[in-house]
């Protein structure tokens, strides 16, 4: 599913004194096979956006459409027609929240994995819901007979936040979007997660979406970016294009992810080395330019 | 979304309601309180609302977020206007039509007229003062009960927080109810029952996050030594000046007012 805004506005408590501008015409395109990352700083819109992405906030103004789904106000009409539109769409886009685990609140884990599925599917039922919740655990790297009957709550911080994904992949969403995944985790949980997705792309997903502060994961796992800031995505572009440009990134407040470093201390003493800042490409580059 | 409820939130403005002490804005509401149920005919309702529409001028708030903030005591207001026109018996009533009376009609209205500006007085110091400001303004009225133990201080504080909390809360709940619905959750179909169920992933989140968030505060307190026994000194120090010594004034100049009009016009009740 190609995903397409055009014009995209947005305004937070329209018709009252508090009311922010939050979305000033964004314009992009992710595409179906993207590994796309969004990054801007705080306060930018990014959040703002995705939630567009499955309807959680409908298209006030502009155009929005994901794959055959046209969200866009014209189509928002009839309201039962659109609101079964809505439904095929959050099947088909997944969204993880940032910090999840505060979502979840059934008895069992088990019971929590399958809300989608008992939300989107009452059909499936015992040994069939039972595989499906198989799956997404073991998707998402936990047992499933150990903590199928736990509460959510006597977890750990990370499995709470991979029981929460197992919780939105159970649906085997298209698009999985995810906002700040790996904020609050600790550095092996995060390599882990971002392994997890890196691992699903292209298997069960077929497009990832990723709001991300941290440059070297973006940097390391998507292939196009587009960098917000208030309200406007300012550049849409791929992982090389982005990087390359330090003014523009120190302009909009942006980090440069290690690889970009390493890259520009380089040139500074007179190495120029094209890379694709995926740190193991990096290296084996820095390798040959060092023996030849 | 539940975060546009505007339900007692401060407008922030400059003006000089919104300068005034914040004991003087209590103690001048339970006045105007007490003004309202003082008053015995509609001359005397001209000149509440008259002033009403005056105050609201004067702190600069829109007369619409006033009356939005009347929708949310609008079934009551109905309520009990329906209820009146109904149950209201006098000696010998003049029938308009069916079993209404022009008695009961008119002593409804009244009512009617009586809660509505019940809210609007409130509603006007909750705009025109800070959650903080109001807290301290009732502890400092409430300062003379300390003499029999009852421990005002506590009660300011857990009042203050849960003003701090609910906006908080408000988004939260907005948050997981966005986290809920892209999981299929449905809260807008089926019956009440259902509905009521179906809110259940909701509150559960919400719950625990409050426990959450009032262990961080209690912890958070803890560490910095926080005591309620021990003398503290306050950072915004409340201080009446001239805007509320004029307040004061005008506000006895319409009781005046109203009073005369009791007398001079007759009441209706
Ligand atoms: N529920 C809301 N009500 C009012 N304003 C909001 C709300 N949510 C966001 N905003 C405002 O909209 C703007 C964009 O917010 P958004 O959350 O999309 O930013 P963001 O790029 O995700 O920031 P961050 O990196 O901090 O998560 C901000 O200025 C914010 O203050
Ligand atoms: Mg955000």
């Amino acid at each position: 599913m190609q995903i397409i805004s055009k014009g995209l506005k947005f305004t937070y408590n329209k018709k009252t004194e508090f009311k922010r501008q939050a979305l000033n015409g964004v314009d992009l395109t992710i595409n179906e096979g993207d590994f796309f990352g969004i990054i801007g700083q705080t306060g930018s819109g990014k959040s703002t956006f995705i939630e567009h992405l499955n309807g959680l906030i409908p298209v006030e103004s502009g155009e929005l459409t994901i794959g055959e789904f046209d969200l866009s106000v014209s189509a928002q009409k009839p309201k039962k027609a659109y609101k079964e539109r809505l439904k095929l769409l959050r099947r088909k886009v997944g969204m993880v929240f940032q910090y999840p685990e505060y979502q979840l609140f059934a008895e069992t884990v088990f019971e929590d994995v399958a809300f989608g599925i008992k939300n989107f599917f009452p059909e499936i039922e015992g040994e069939q819901l039972a595989l499906k919740v198989k799956n997404a655990l073991e998707l998402v790297g936990l047992n499933y007979y150990e903590v199928k009957d736990k509460s959510p709550f006597e977890l750990s911080g990370g499995q709470k936040r991979r029981v929460a994904i197992a919780g939105v992949l159970v649906l085997e969403p298209e698009v999985l979007v995810l906002d700040e995944p790996v904020a609050g985790l600790d550095p092996v949980g995060k390599r882990n997660l971002m392994e997890l997705l890196h691992s699903l792309h292209g298997t069960v997903l077929k497009t990832i979406v990723i709001v991300s502060h941290d440059m070297d994961e973006v940097s390391e796992n998507c292939n196009r970016v587009a960098v917000f800031s208030d309200g406007v995505a300012v550049k849409v572009d791929t992982i090389e294009n982005i990087f390359a440009d330090v003014d523009f990134l120190v302009k909009h407040g942006l980090e440069l992810p290690l690889t970009a470093k390493i890259k520009e201390d380089l040139k500074a003493v007179g190495v120029d080395i094209i890379t694709d800042y995926k740190i193991d490409n990096l290296i084996e580059k820095i390798y040959k330019n060092y023996k030849g | 979304m539940l975060s546009d409820i505007t339900f007692g939130q401060y407008y922030p403005a400059s003006s000089f309601v919104h300068k005034m002490d914040a004991r003087i804005k209590l103690l001048l509401l339970i006045a105007y309180i007490v003004l309202v149920f003082v008053v015995k005919n509609f001359y005397g309702f001209l000149v509440v609302y008259g002033v009403l529409l005056f105050l609201t001028l004067l702190a600069k708030v829109p007369i619409t977020s006033l009356i939005k903030s009347a929708s949310a005591v609008v079934f009551i207001i109905i309520f009990t206007f329906i209820l009146n026109i109904f149950f209201y018996k006098t000696n010998n009533p003049t029938y308009l039509f069916w079993i209404i009376t022009k008695e009961a009609l008119e002593f409804s209205t009244f009512m009617a007229l009586r809660l509505l500006a019940l809210v609007f007085f409130s509603m006007l110091l909750n705009l025109t003062t800070t959650p903080v400001a109001l807290t301290d303004g009732i502890e400092s009225l409430l300062k003379p009960l300390k003499v029999i133990k009852f421990p005002v201080h506590e009660l300011a504080l857990v009042m203050s927080i849960a003003l701090r909390f609910i906006p908080i809360l408000m988004s939260e709940a907005d948050r997981i109810i966005m986290a809920q619905k892209a999981r299929g959750a449905d809260f807008e179909s089926g019956n009440l029952l259902k509905r009521a169920k179906a809110m259940l992933p909701v509150l559960i989140p919400l719950l625990i996050s409050s426990f959450r968030r009032a262990e961080e505060l209690g912890d958070a307190m803890d560490s910095r030594c926080y005591s309620s026994s021990s003398k503290r000194t306050k950072f915004r120090k409340l201080k009446a000046g001239w805007r509320d010594l004029v307040a004061v004034i005008f506000t006895a100049i319409i009781f005046t007012a109203v009073i005369l009009l009791n007398n001079y016009v007759g009441g209706l009740v």
